[in-house]
């Protein structure tokens, strides 16, 4: 099968260091994929990377067939509509807008009419405006978060506001959705809800995913195939299993041999 | 077919509550009254299209001025050279003069726009300051539009009769652009661009696109305030535009909220009323000047105190509060009176003139220090919560 | 095809370019005193403040006042006496620093925990509230100036780079006993003239020849000095240069090599760890304010006073200080050896617009090289650039 996203040698200075190095793996359509490492390992920037935050100093990252940092460098609007959306690890939703206002901002960028009709509220803008609500309304629910629809982002209780992050990236209609530390701050129950849902996203939506995540349960039974980092570099790659008895790994995470 | 009905009453009441002005002004008001409302109608214009720069985008322009200037000067240079030779009436014309204006205030504001809003949002404010002042000095040293001792626009509005719906209905348009622009997912958009760029370029939003949106449609808006204000005016000269005017309309936004297009509205009412009336008052004693700002001080500094350990309902708050302001207001008063026995300020005074800038200055700072999310906040007062009703 | 450059260059005297390049670094050197307080303060706080050119105005009314109060309001000081400019510059430089610790304590930081165009709006409004509350404080209408009297060092020194052509200081000096001699037979007539403002027709006829003669030698003695290339340097300016040249290694070894400059580098690079890691941030910012401030202090001081003509007024520090912030920006904000970069660069672009006949346009350049600079390189010429964490 032809992967989905392909990192091929992706690295990334910052002055000095190097964030990311070399690291090189393929994700295939349908994919529920870990990332893991421990603090500071590169995740998130490859994240950015991904998203094109950052460019790649040298390597490059396919999405399908295209070259979106490498070569040719796309800016992270342009890699969104290709069909990758993300979620922030420090969350960065739109504070001052409800929950539903946030989702609706997501989709946006698959409505196709004009700003003069928005300015003129002409039938084109109404008529997407409330299709984009109305999808928006159905993302609150995966995420069961109808209730909340009116309320302002930034009011919400923590846990809520991530699951918000994952319904706004949810209504840009990704193919490929990345995930940044989703469980971080949520109870072992919230935690369990959470997993069911991803799986979810995946099984019933057809979405393929990437995921940060720290807590090992989560990412053990949830992912099917897993990338570890450590200090920007890819250390292992494989299965559930095959992880959690790599003794590199174990030397990364508790910093010593076993 | 029910869309299209709705759609023309209220374009209609739009067309009648300019009417409804001009017919008020023009029949109940004496000319320094009328002026007042003309100038309302376009300090209106001015704030709502900074608003929706500086509250909905959150882009931190504060040379608005500038785009004024460049659609007054555009505007009326057309007229001086093309009104003769065409067939259009005058009040057909002024129209047409104002387009211009936008125009050519819209393509300034992309010149500028383009350059400064890929950046973060600090520079905005320096290269708006500094593109008001390159406007400032070339109309100074341009021959063409009179340099330093102006332009006169010919032909200009006869000063029994100004085209005051006409301002109004620029005012009322700009209210509704911004209003229908908020009801939609485009609108969205804009805000998403004030709350977090880095989230909505993730979200696929083209944020400089957006920007640039807004600043184009926010300068055009001035331009077009601007052509309306080069044939009240009938002339043109650089000072009438200068960082004051600015300074005025980014006290309106900032005032009225940022975001807040009610907010804009009535701040810019209030407002622009305020520097025509100090302006006749001749002389205020320099002692009362000392003591009332004293008296604010002192209000906002135990009101900050004070407010954190308030609680209770809102209004015995708003009561205590404002009993506070008036009992240092008028502590200030007096203490004012108790100055002019000093020798030094007995015989000081200063005018109306003077003071008023200082007034918008302090209104920043005060406003800043106790309530900077505005007055109104983002939201809408009152009839803009009726407004917002129909699209949600 | 018309050529471009020679239109450009048509009436430009190559002669000039050093004395107008050596007239851009010296007010540079200003540009820079003042640019290293946006510079500072931006890198501590993230914060433009606009309120710095007004510290600046503030700095040179104090200057104006010392003045006063040595000689009182003469315009022209019958003695001068030394110790008269240390003790300017010494209170314009106290009074700006104390102006910036009050700014810093009641207006920013209340701020600082607000979003940041709320610190913005209020450095706007004290900017503005300085401007126009001090016209009704500050001696404006007439606008004051610091009397040239107070600076004992007003002669210029001249330097000649080449030497005027041979052949016209001869064809002057041909000139000369010419007009001597009409001056004698002049000064004889006027002896004998009763009314020296009353003078007979022959008396009119020798002054007529006088003075056709006396402009075309100083014609011709014009055109021998215009043709060698020369530098003249007012001696105040010297002074003014050297004084702002010391500041600065002052301020590099305050920033460079003590204790609370290590720790001012430190914040400027990470606010919140720097406050986590123990360093008393209240202190550090408050020091940066009064070094901003005391520079701009000590550059108002010396323009006000070794320029001749400068008019005071509240408006003093508008331009000056969104040049300087210009100049930060142009040299990398946040970066000190930026700033002073940018701001002679400032001084230098702005002498050659004059030098190349604009001189109306001097003010506007400023932002022209604020926009290219904003489109080919925003992080300045010594700015790093870093990418914004996400
Ligand atoms: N914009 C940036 N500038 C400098 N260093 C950065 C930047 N972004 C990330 N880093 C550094 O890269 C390293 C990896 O960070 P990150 O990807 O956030 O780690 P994590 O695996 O915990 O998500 C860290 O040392 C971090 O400080
Ligand atoms: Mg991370």
């Amino acid at each position: 099968m032809k992967p989905l996203l392909s990192m091929k040698g992706a690295t990334i200075r910052f002055g000095g260091l190097v964030a990311v190095k070399e690291v090189t793996f393929d994700i295939r359509p349908g994919d529920l994929f870990g990332l893991i490492g421990p603090n500071g390992a590169g995740k998130t920037t490859c994240f950015n990377l991904i998203t094109g935050m950052y460019q790649v100093s040298s390597g490059e990252i396919l999405f399908g067939e295209d070259c979106i940092n490498g070569a040719r460098k796309l800016p992270p609007n342009k890699i969104c509509e290709l069909g990758i959306a993300r979620t922030f690890q420090n969350i960065r939703l739109f504070g001052a807008l409800s929950a539903l206002e946030n989702v609706v901002i997501g989709g946006f960028l698959r409505s196709r009419s004009s700003l003069f009709s928005a300015l003129t509220l002409m039938p084109p803008a109404i008529k997407d405006t409330r299709a984009l609500e109305a999808k928006a309304m159905e993302y609150l629910k995966v995420m069961d978060l109808e209730e909340d629809a009116h309320t302002r982002a930034r009011d919400l209780p923590y846990g809520k506001q991530r699951r918000l992050e994952i319904a706004r990236a949810m209504a840009t209609n990704p193919k490929l959705i990345l995930l940044d530390e989703p469980a971080a701050g949520m109870n072992p129950q919230e935690s369990e809800q959470l997993s069911r849902t991803v799986r979810r996203i995946r099984d019933d939506y057809g979405k393929t995913v990437l995921l940060i995540e720290h807590d090992m349960r989560f990412v053990m039974n949830l992912c099917e195939r897993i990338v570890v980092l450590d200090h920007g570099e890819e250390i292992a790659f494989g299965g559930p299993d095959d992880i959690r008895n790599n003794p590199k790994v174990i030397e990364a995470y508790l910093g010593e041999p076993v | 077919m029910r869309f299209w009905g709705v759609r023309l009453a209220s374009i209609a009441g739009g067309i009648g509550l300019a009417v409804l002005i001009h017919w008020i002004a023009l029949s109940q008001l004496s000319a320094f009254g009328v002026r007042l409302v003309v100038l309302a109608g376009l300090y209106v214009t001015l704030a709502v299209s900074l608003n929706l720069i500086n509250g909905i985008t959150g882009q931190f322009s504060i040379g608005h001025a500038a785009f004024y200037q460049v659609g007054a000067y555009a505007a009326g240079l057309f007229t001086v050279k093309v009104f003769s030779s065409q067939p259009l009436t005058f009040m057909l014309w002024v129209p047409v003069a104002m387009i211009v204006g936008a125009v050519v205030a819209s393509a300034a504001g992309l010149l500028v726009g383009l350059p400064s809003l890929r950046l973060r949002g600090d520079y905005l404010a320096i290269v708006t300051l500094g593109f008001g002042e390159i406007i400032r000095i070339l109309s100074q040293n341009l021959k063409v539009v009179g340099a330093a001792s102006g332009m006169a626009i010919e032909p200009k509005m006869l000063s029994q009769s100004p085209m005051v719906w006409l301002c109004w209905l620029l005012a009322i348009g700009s209210i509704a652009l911004c209003r229908n622009l908020l009801q939609t997912a485009h609108g969205l958009s804009f805000l998403a661009v004030r709350e977090d760029e880095i989230a909505s370029s993730a979200m696929g939003i083209n944020v400089t696109r957006t920007k640039v949106a807004a600043f184009v449609l926010g300068s055009a808006l001035a331009g077009a305030a601007g052509g309306f204000y080069a044939h009240y005016e009938g002339f043109l000269i650089p000072t009438q535009f200068g960082m004051e005017v600015s300074f005025i309309i980014l006290t309106m936004v900032v005032l009225g909220g940022s975001g807040s297009i009610t907010g804009s509205v009535i701040a810019a009412v209030a407002l622009s009323a305020l520097p025509e009336l100090l302006r006749n008052i001749k002389t205020i004693p320099l002692a009362t000047v000392i003591g009332l700002t004293i008296g604010v001080i002192a209000a906002v500094s135990l009101g900050r105190r004070w407010s954190e350990q308030l609680h209770g309902p809102v209004r015995d708050r708003v009561l205590k509060l404002s009993g506070l302001t008036g009992l240092c207001l008028g502590g200030g008063y007096l203490l004012g009176l108790g100055l002019r026995a000093l020798p030094a300020l007995s015989e000081a005074t200063t005018d109306g003139n003077r003071i008023r800038m200082v007034i918008f200055a302090g209104t920043l700072v005060l406003l800043m220090l106790v309530r900077p999310q505005g007055v109104l906040g983002h939201r809408e007062f009152g009839l803009g919560k009726w407004l917002r009703e129909p699209a949600r | 095809m018309i050529d471009v450059t020679s239109l450009l260059v048509a009436g430009i005297e190559f002669g000039s370019l050093p004395q107008q390049l050596l007239n851009g670094i010296l007010i540079g050197g200003v540009y820079a005193l003042i640019a290293l307080g946006y510079t500072m303060v931006y890198g501590v706080l993230r914060l433009i403040n606009f309120a710095h050119g007004e510290v600046y105005m503030l700095g040179a009314y104090t200057a104006l006042f010392v003045s006063w109060i040595i000689y009182g309001r003469a315009q022209d000081p019958v003695t001068v006496v030394w110790y008269a400019l240390p003790l300017m510059l010494l209170s314009a430089m106290t009074v700006c620093a104390l102006i910036g610790i009050v700014l810093e304590r009641f207006a920013y930081r209340p701020m600082r925990n607000q979003p940041r165009i709320a610190s913005l709006i209020t450095a706007i409004g004290l900017s503005l509230l300085l401007q126009y509350g001090g016209q009704l404080f500050l001696p404006v209408s007439p606008a004051p100036n610091i009397s040239g009297k107070v600076n004992p060092y007003r002669d210029n020194l001249t330097f000649y780079l080449t030497q005027p052509a041979p052949s016209l200081v001869r064809a002057a000096d041909a000139l000369k006993p010419e007009m001597d001699k009409a001056k004698a037979a002049l000064d004889e007539q006027l002896k004998l003239e009763k009314d020296e403002f009353n003078l007979s027709d022959t008396g009119l006829a020798l002054r007529k020849e006088f003075f056709e003669r006396q402009s075309a030698y100083n014609k011709a003695q014009g055109e021998a000095q215009s043709s060698a290339i020369s530098i003249t340097l007012p001696k105040g300016q010297l002074i003014m240069f050297t004084v702002t040249l010391i500041l600065m290694a002052i301020l590099r070894h305050i920033v460079l090599f003590t204790k609370s400059g290590r720790a001012m580098r430190a914040v400027s690079h990470d606010f919140d760890s720097a406050a986590l890691m123990g360093i008393n941030v209240n202190k550090i910012v408050t020091l940066t304010f009064v070094l901003g401030s005391a520079l701009a202090g000590a550059g108002a001081m010396m323009s006000a006073t070794f320029i001749s003509g400068v008019k005071i007024d509240t408006f003093f520090g508008l331009l000056p200080g969104v040049k300087a912030f210009v100049a930060a920006v142009l040299g990398g904000i946040g970066n000190i050896p930026g700033a002073v970069l940018g701001g002679i660069l400032m001084g230098v672009a702005e002498s050659l617009v004059v030098w190349a006949g604009y001189d109306q346009y001097k003010d506007a350049v400023a932002f022209l090289i604020l926009i290219v600079v904003l489109l080919f390189k925003p992080s300045g010429l010594l700015g790093s650039n870093k990418v914004e964490k996400v």
